[in-house]
């Protein structure tokens, strides 16, 4: 009897009366649909000094000075006291000393960012997806199934007995599975994932300052330190050995991305004299889409601008620069990159 | 019935929140930390007149970044990257300045008595004490993200509020705010009735494109079952081939929403079909003001947020 007392009671405290739970969950939903203004945006969290600016307490925040504070200090903590050096292997999981997570600022891996909110990201999750999401909607009547399509792999068929348990067969015409298109519903509307921006120096097979002016080069257009590539085997015809750092890759995500494709569509592209576009038949098929600049249409990107001098003439390379979006096929791709300025010309493949 | 949402998409980005602000002046103080030193040889060749201009900027703000204040990365201070409560060097307004300073040759943070002008040369006796003005440069000041419009809160001005979507509402006959609608008539689509009405309400003075084929939205309304339906006479519509005069019972209406986008022009209501006097630009939250609760909860959804 005992036991079960202490039960019930132990289960009592842990109940809750309904209706203030049910209150507080309400108040923590809001629909896509809900307004919020830029002023309501704290009304919901508890308020600190943060959110309060300087409004309450202001001789104490006057007063609060931590770099004076420090200098009066006469005497200072050891270094050994408050520097800390993450570890530079990482031992395993037993190992006592363990490295940081690649988010803390103390850590070896950490690389500070955000440091703004890319326009091009604003317009793509206000105007853009929601456009494409109308272009894109495919509307069936209710009860429609989708007709049934056949197996993409075949079966063996045969006498063999070699055939039994063996792994299916591959596509007709080929053993690539091209991705498959889903409907474009809310949730996968293509996006941009990264852009690499590739270049391969030819030059760099005599002189290796070739390489060095393109890293240059790439990286005042990208944000980014480039890349370098060993050539994987010889090849006598073009005089390349195997090892030699030939091509330079910067693979850009997120904002730099954004930066760097606004850049662009709004400077660069406009600045080429008699540029087509890009050609229909651009791309590998699964929703990726490449375009080239040549050199001389890199000297329009305004960060090569500025001290065009500081460059050597004639090193300055062109580039290949991939744009990867989550579009299964080219047709999706090829739309998402209209919406964001980029022009086709051509015949459109696939 | 078919209706048209015709809306002009956000002009500028939106304006960041304090954390937002904070938040990205603390990543940059910090990336300066982190960061190799700036290459100074590589941009600012020896020799140049932009050498001892960077050398002299540098030296007022003590780090290659302009936008992050007054502030010495690699410096025994350097663990002091936190701005304190009420300082004003993350807000808009204060990078802009400090970018437009920069531009015009100044240093960041006000000096004095430093950028006056340089010594004049040449005759001693009367230069000796003077300075000449430095050459000014003037550089041309973003324009402001809140209009005329915004200020005399003009609603029929495309020009206002430029970081939000913006709807056409309409005012009908009845004194409802709507967006514009009217009868599908004979064998037309949706998509056709869509431009059709933009024509017939709001003139042609505006340059539109409809986003898709497919309603993004819908509004259905009963009348009430106790007077029954209504017989009403419907007309032929001149701009459609296939309309015929037709008279027929209707028990209420389903009103279909069309995407469109404007890209110039005003709407000009002197010769509209449906008798519409009024007609506005307005922003999400305005439009839930003016137009009536049904209608309004079956059209929120389909609204963007910004």
């Amino acid at each position: 009897m005992a036991v079960q007392e202490v039960t019930s009671a132990f289960l009592k405290r842990f109940s809750a009366r309904p209706s203030p739970l049910q209150h507080v969950w309400a108040a923590q939903c809001r629909h896509a649909s809900t307004n919020v203004e830029t002023g309501q945006e704290t009304q919901g969290m508890e308020t600190s000094d943060f959110s309060e600016g300087q409004n309450e307490g202001g001789q104490d925040i006057g007063r609060f000075d931590p770099a004076g504070v420090a200098r009066k200090r006469g005497r200072k903590l050891p270094p050994s006291r408050y520097q800390f050096r993450s570890p530079r292997y990482y031992r395993g999981p037993l190992h006592p000393h363990q490295p940081l997570k690649p988010s803390d600022p103390a850590s070896r891996e950490f690389e500070a960012g955000p440091f703004s909110l890319p326009r091009l990201e604003q317009t793509y999750h206000d105007t853009l997806a929601s456009d494409y999401m109308v272009m894109a909607y495919q509307h069936h009547p209710p009860g429609y199934e989708a007709p049934k399509k056949g197996d993409r792999l075949r079966p063996w068929v045969g006498d063999s007995p070699y055939y039994k348990n063996r792994p299916l067969r591959g596509p007709r015409g080929g053993d690539v599975l091209k991705l498959l298109r889903k409907p474009i519903t809310f949730q996968n509307v293509p996006q941009l994932e990264r852009v690499t921006v590739h270049t391969m120096v030819k030059g760099a097979i005599d002189d290796g300052a070739y390489l060095h002016v393109a890293g240059m080069v790439l990286q005042a257009i990208t944000n980014m330190r480039a890349e370098s590539h060993a050539a994987k085997r010889s090849v006598a015809g073009f005089g390349i050995r195997a090892g030699q750092h030939l091509s330079l890759t910067c693979d850009l995500r997120g904002e730099t991305m954004y930066h760097f494709l606004s850049k662009l569509v709004d400077v660069v592209l406009p600045k080429i004299k008699d540029w087509p576009g890009v050609k229909g038949s651009s791309g590998d098929s699964s929703g990726d889409i490449a375009l080239g600049l040549r050199p001389e249409d890199m000297t329009l990107f305004p960060e090569i601008e500025v001290n065009y001098d500081m460059y050597p003439p004639r090193m300055i390379p062109g580039c290949h620069i991939i744009v990867h979006t989550s579009a299964t096929n080219e047709q999706d791709a090829r739309v998402l990159l209209s919406q964001i300025g980029i022009p086709f010309y051509g015949k459109l493949i696939n | 019935m078919a209706g048209t949402v015709l809306s002009r998409p956000p002009q500028l980005t939106r304006d960041l929140t304090s954390f937002e602000k904070a938040f990205y002046l603390y990543q940059k103080r910090l990336n300066e930390r982190l960061a190799m030193p700036f290459s100074r040889y590589f941009y600012y060749n020896k020799g140049t007149p932009a050498d001892p201009e960077w050398k002299r900027k540098f030296a007022s703000r003590k780090t290659p970044s302009r936008d992050i204040g007054v502030y010495d990365a690699y410096g025994d201070e350097g663990w002091n990257d936190e701005v304190l409560v009420g300082d004003q060097t993350g807000e808009r307004e204060s990078v802009v300045e400090s970018l437009i300073r920069d531009a015009e040759g100044k240093s960041i943070v006000e000096e004095a008595e430093k950028d006056k002008g340089a010594p004049i040369a040449g005759d001693p006796q009367i230069g000796e004490g003077q300075r000449r003005e430095a050459v000014r440069i003037e550089v041309e000041r973003p324009q402001a993200r809140l209009t005329e419009a915004d200020r005399s809160g003009d609603e029929k001005s495309l020009n206002r509020k430029l970081d939000r979507t913006l709807y056409l509402i309409v005012k009908n006959g009845e004194g409802r705010w709507r967006f514009p609608e009217d009868r599908i008539y004979g064998r037309e689509n949706l998509h056709q009735a869509a431009e059709r009405i933009l024509v017939q309400s709001c003139g042609i003075n505006m340059n539109t494109w409809l986003v898709g084929n497919h309603p993004i939205g819908q509004h259905t309304h009963h009348y009430p079952s106790t007077s029954g339906p209504i017989t009403s006479l419907i007309l032929a519509n001149p701009l459609v081939g296939t309309s015929k005069e037709m008279e027929r019972e209707e028990y209420g209406e389903k009103l279909f929403f069309m995407k469109a986008r404007i890209m110039a022009g005003q709407p000009e209501l002197k010769e509209n079909a449906y008798g519409l006097k009024e007609w506005a630009w307005l922003a999400k939250e305005e439009v839930e003001k003016k137009v009536g609760r049904g209608y309004w909860s079956s059209v929120r959804n389909m609204l963007a947020e910004r």
